[in-house]
């Protein structure tokens, strides 16, 4: 083993340092963070390591274990580091920069990451959906009809296949490259663990299922332990709202039935509900973070743009149901729009942005159930 | 003088309900025959003290007992000029031991008493020594501890001499590039100038210091206040009156050369942290094998030390430098420094520098052990790392820095170059691995010369900001030491006393125990061989009065008839289940321990007479055949610890009484007295606690080998 020559990489210390882990040099491996944490198994438990290697510049070892992503940003080490080293922000953004590693294009990563084309990640779904507006002539707004039904219906605005032939096959494309980057990933972490093991795959991934579904690695959080109860709703929002759509589409192009439904359908009750789920679920969110800055930081860019993103989404849709009932037609294409724009980038950047954490951190569990890591 | 004797019995803090002092004032009249005999329920009082004042106006009394308190308290109160002033400890050793209103604490009381008034007949008044003395200082050493110590002594007024043996004031500093700041070290630049030419300037511009360069002390004879110090530059010699001396003579690197298995004389690239401080100071880090600039430093802590083959300690001052070594090839802004460590010492403040010169994106630490240093392409430096967070990996540097500890001057060289006949030395520095150093805990700087004082590195491992606050400290210990002299007052510990040994010649049979064991060399001999004292080197502890077998050694107030004579003066009850143990104590660790335990108000077995000493070193073995002769049961010694970690006041006292122990076991054999009965019992002030069942212990003991058959002679 002593034929691994370690040659410190400044430029990726520097890298670490710039996407959110500005404390990372004050860390003198004292390993108060590693006995605080609850989450992290016994035998080689993060993030003391993580914090050596990221100090070191030691990419590789960082971004093919799945220990990056076992942490569950509780912020218990962030709070309790007597340096204020920040261990939890450390690899918070550290995941940022594995993204970046595994999840392809390249630009498109860097796209999401950086502030400064904040502006520009909102601006393509614009640009494009104002393109098809354009096409069909609907641009003048107080010119769209209502529904044979004299009520306001946004496939009047845009019809549902324009907005499937964009959306569709942005989540494609997301999903395209969610599957090449955590074979990648996969390979990489069995590379580095000296093979994958061989139990059974499906066993690792039922288990792995059923802790997600009860939360149950929230429970062990002390400082942030309310975001349980936040995560958990938005989770199972948003379920609820993958639901809501495969309904939505069973019924446009499988019943021929199209929108607005009745607020008494199943759709709706499930859609609203789930609606309403999200927004205390983000609301929840959110005032926690104001809430444990103190010990916890308040976060980076990234945290908030998937925050923004969701909770834009989230506000729209409701927004747009709410203008829809008051019978205020522009208002209510404009904020249709609109959540088609966040829904655009909530999908489009999903493998690059914090949304990527669904499927990686998945996939770590997996692997670290697979070859017993606990 | 005439003495004229008067006894004052303190009838406060519990005294007077405890122990009968009628019947003690008879005693006192009738068989002690004390001509003035008062009580007052308040001695130390105002009332008290004035009726002590008025007897010395009116009655002329000059010798008073005063049976009351201990000596460590009160003694501003009981501050009579011109008077002997013997206190009786009948407060801690009769009264609150003892159970009140009981036979035994009637005893204690009495035999305190008469002990006391046996010392005050026995004792006079000291007159000091005075010879003629300077108060000038010697610093050898003229690095950053020795222009600190002239500087410090000569602003307070004192003249300075300072012998420096490179052509150049400054020491080590002169080699740095840059050193830590000492205030605000947790802020930026973290490494500033070492500003040493200033201090050069101001030590060789300063009136009251004599600087000889390019020189050393060739020979110091003589003692404090008057030591004759003989300086050599070059060819040339002068000879020069030194009041005291402070030494400075700091550190030099450990031979790197015997650091072969970390690359050091076989790889071009790997240097010792002293060296790497020359090529900072060049202005570029680059590489001695090719001269390109070094863009993956690594330093190697602990670097033959805490070691068992090379140096076993820690040199202190190495994490902080590497940490500043690291912000020297930082300003090389692609360059990346890599320190490997044990751990990383930087204590105190100098913490917050850690937190600061580590928060740098090229400047990376790991714990590891360094297993092996190999040669890579281009002259780079493989290091084998294990038992890292990092794994067993191997790291490649283009430059390594071994952080190699300091040595002492004195390790290899006396320096001093003392003329006594002890050596030229600090005698027994292998305790402290060749360093100036002691384990006085009560007195730093002091070394066991009196009138020397060491400073900065050549006492311990240290950086340049303790070696300055050293320096302070010995300097004003050499100022100290002049004052004392001045007047013939010992220096320390016993800072008050102005008596000295007084040998009666004739006896002498220079035999030369006294010479040999006298633990500050105080004791010289002439070409007859003869033995003689220097006072001044002397610190008052009678070691040689406990050495000498002919018992000439005495003092004013302190000397083996006192003792005899107050061991006399004790009481043996004829009942067989009352034993009688006397307790010669020492005053530094043991007595106190024993006002701690009264203090506290614990019970002490009553079969026991304390008796302090100035150190077990003074106890004199003719003490032991006149207390057994007397029909004493059992004789307890108690004092400080000896050995390795010492804390013996005066260094060799105890360890001397245990030695002399194991002879008089041989005489105490042949007279059929058990052994046994007298023992040695090492006590460290913190150890009050556990002093009752001590001394309990050893009357059990007593107790079963039976009374003493002398009893009744």
């Amino acid at each position: 083993m002593a034929e691994q020559i370690v040659s410190p990489d400044l430029n990726f210390v520097k890298e670490v340092i710039a996407a959110g882990a500005d404390s990372l040099k004050k860390c003198y491996q004292c390993s108060t963070c590693t006995v605080v944490c609850e989450v992290t198994p016994n035998n080689k438990p993060f993030p003391r390591k993580e914090m050596l290697y990221a100090q070191w510049g030691m990419k590789d070892q960082l971004i093919t274990n799945p220990d990056i992503w076992l942490c569950h940003q509780c912020s218990d080490c962030t709070a309790f580091c007597p340096r204020g080293a920040k261990p939890g922000e450390v690899l918070g953004a550290v995941r940022k920069v594995a993204i970046k590693e595994y999840s392809g294009p390249r630009f498109m990563a860097e796209l999401t990451s950086n502030p400064k084309y904040a502006l520009l990640l909102f601006a393509i779904p614009v640009a494009i959906f104002l393109v098809i507006l354009g096409a069909i002539g609907h641009l003048d707004l107080t010119a769209i009809s209502l529904n044979e039904n004299g009520v306001i219906a946004f496939p009047e605005f845009i019809p549902d296949i324009y907005v499937d032939m964009i959306m569709v096959p942005t989540a494609g494309f997301a999903a395209l490259v969610f599957l090449l980057a955590i074979t990648k990933y996969w390979s990489a972490m069995a590379a580095s663990a000296g093979g994958a093991g061989g139990g059974d795959i499906v066993n690792s991934i039922t288990g792995t299922l059923i802790d997600i579904f009860t939360h149950k690695k929230f429970s062990a959080c002390g400082v942030a332990k309310d975001r349980k109860v936040s995560h958990l709703l938005v989770f199972y929002s948003f379920i609820g709202l993958a639901i809501t759509t495969s309904l939505g589409v069973l019924y446009v192009y499988g019943l021929k039935w199209e929108m607005p439904y009745p607020q008494t359908n199943i759709l709706k009750l499930i859609g609203n509900a789930s609606a309403i789920g999200l927004l205390v679920g983000m609301t929840y969110m959110i005032t926690n973070r104001m809430k444990n800055q103190a010990k916890a930081g308040l976060g980076s860019y990234f945290d908030w743009l998937l925050i923004v993103i969701i909770f834009g989404t989230c506000v729209t849709g409701i927004l747009a149901e709410v203008i829809r009932l008051a019978k205020l037609p522009v208002p209510a294409y404009i904020t249709y729009f609109t959540h088609l724009v966040f829904i655009f980038v909530l999908f489009a950047y999903a493998p690059f942005s914090k949304m990527a954490h669904m499927v990686y951190r998945t996939t770590a569990m997996v692997f670290a159930r697979h070859i017993q890591r606990d | 003088m005439e003495k004229k004797y008067a006894l004052y019995i303190c009838t406060g803090c519990s005294i007077g309900e405890s122990v009968n002092v009628e019947k003690m004032s008879t005693l006192a009249k009738n068989a002690l025959k004390v001509p003035v005999i008062k009580s007052h329920f308040a001695l130390c009082g105002k009332e008290g003290v004035e009726l002590i004042k008025n007897d010395i106006a009116s009655e002329g009394v000059n010798t008073l007992i005063l049976a009351a308190c201990s000596a460590r308290v009160k003694f501003e109160e009981f501050d009579f000029a011109g008077c002997i002033v013997e206190r009786s400890p009948i407060r801690e050793l009769a009264v609150w031991t003892q159970e009140p209103n009981s036979p035994q604490a009637q005893m204690a009381a009495e035999d305190y008493m008469r002990m006391s008034v046996v010392k005050a007949q026995k004792g006079d008044l000291p007159e000091a020594n005075k010879v003629e003395t300077v108060k000038s200082i010697l610093v050898i050493g003229g690095g950053v501890s020795g222009m600190k110590a002239a500087l410090e002594a000569a602003n307070y007024g004192s003249q300075v001499v300072l012998v420096e043996k490179e052509a150049k004031l400054g020491g080590f500093a002169n080699s740095l590039y840059k050193k830590i700041p000492t205030s605000e070290y947790y802020k930026e630049p973290l490494i500033v100038d070492t500003d040493i030419e200033s201090t050069i300037k101001a030590v060789e511009s300063n009136p009251n210091i004599k600087v000889y360069k390019s020189s050393k002390v060739e020979k110091s004879d003589g003692m404090p206040g008057a030591f004759d110090v003989t300086i050599s530059t070059g060819e040339t010699s002068e000879t020069i009156k030194i009041g005291s001396i402070v030494l400075a003579a700091g550190w030099k690197p450990y031979d790197a050369k015997k650091l072969g298995h970390l690359g050091y004389g076989k790889l071009k690239n790997v240097v010792t942290n002293i060296q790497f401080e020359e090529i900072a100071k060049k202005g570029k880090i680059l590489r001695p094998s090719d001269n390109r600039p070094a863009k993956k430093v690594a330093f190697i802590q602990c670097a033959g030390q805490r070691d068992a083959n090379h140096l076993s300690y820690c040199s202190a001052m190495c994490c902080a430098t590497a940490l500043k070594q690291a912000k020297y090839v930082r300003q090389d802004e692609d360059a990346v420094a890599m320190i490997l460590y044990k751990d990383i010492r930087t204590p105190g403040r100098l913490e917050y520098y850690y937190k600061e010169a580590q928060n740098d994106p090229g400047v990376m630490l790991t714990k590891c052990e360094v297993k092996g240093v190999t040669e890579a392409a281009y002259d780079n430096v493989y290091i084998e790392m294990k038992d890292s967070l990092l794994g067993d990996v191997t790291v490649e540097a283009d430059l390594v820095v071994l952080a190699t500890g300091m040595v002492p001057a004195t390790l290899e060289d006396p320096v001093l170059n003392l003329g006594y006949r002890q050596g030229p030395g600090l005698p027994d520095l292998e305790l402290f691995n060749g360093f100036a150093d002691s384990n006085f805990i009560c007195f730093q700087y002091e070394t066991r010369r009196t009138g020397v004082y060491a400073a900065g590195a050549v006492r311990q491992p240290m950086n340049m900001s303790e070696a300055q606050e050293d320096a302070t400290g010995a300097a004003l210990k050499a100022i100290q030491s002049n004052e004392h002299s001045a007047v013939g007052m010992a220096v320390h510990p016993r800072a008050w006393d102005v008596t000295f040994p007084d040998p009666f010649m004739t006896k002498c049979t220079s035999c030369k125990r006294c010479t040999e064991e006298c633990p500050f060399g105080a004791i010289d001999e002439d070409e007859k061989g003869t033995p003689f004292y220097k006072i001044g080197r002397c610190r008052r502890c009678g070691t040689c009065m406990g050495a000498c077998p002919e018992r000439i050694v005495s003092f004013k107030d302190f000397h083996v008839d006192m003792i005899g004579s107050m061991l006399k003066g004790v009481s043996v009850p004829d009942d067989e289940d009352q034993p009688r143990i006397i307790v010669l104590c020492c005053e530094n660790d043991a007595y106190p321990a024993i006002d701690t335990v009264a203090l506290q108000h614990m019970k002490i077995d009553p079969a026991v007479r304390f008796i302090q000493l100035r150190c077990l070193g003074s106890v004199n073995l003719v003490w032991i055949a006149d207390a057994f002769s007397r029909g004493i049961d059992g004789i307890m010694m108690l004092g400080c610890k000896y050995g390795d970690n010492y804390q013996c006041h005066m260094a060799k006292g105890s360890e001397l009484a245990n030695y002399r122990l194991s002879k008089v076991k041989e005489t105490l054999d042949k007279l059929q007295l058990e052994a046994e009965r007298v023992g040695l019992i090492q006590l460290a002030i913190d150890d009050y606690g556990n002093l009752p069942k001590i001394i309990t212990d050893f009357v059990d003991r007593v107790k079963e080998i039976g009374p003493n058959p002398f009893k009744g002679f």
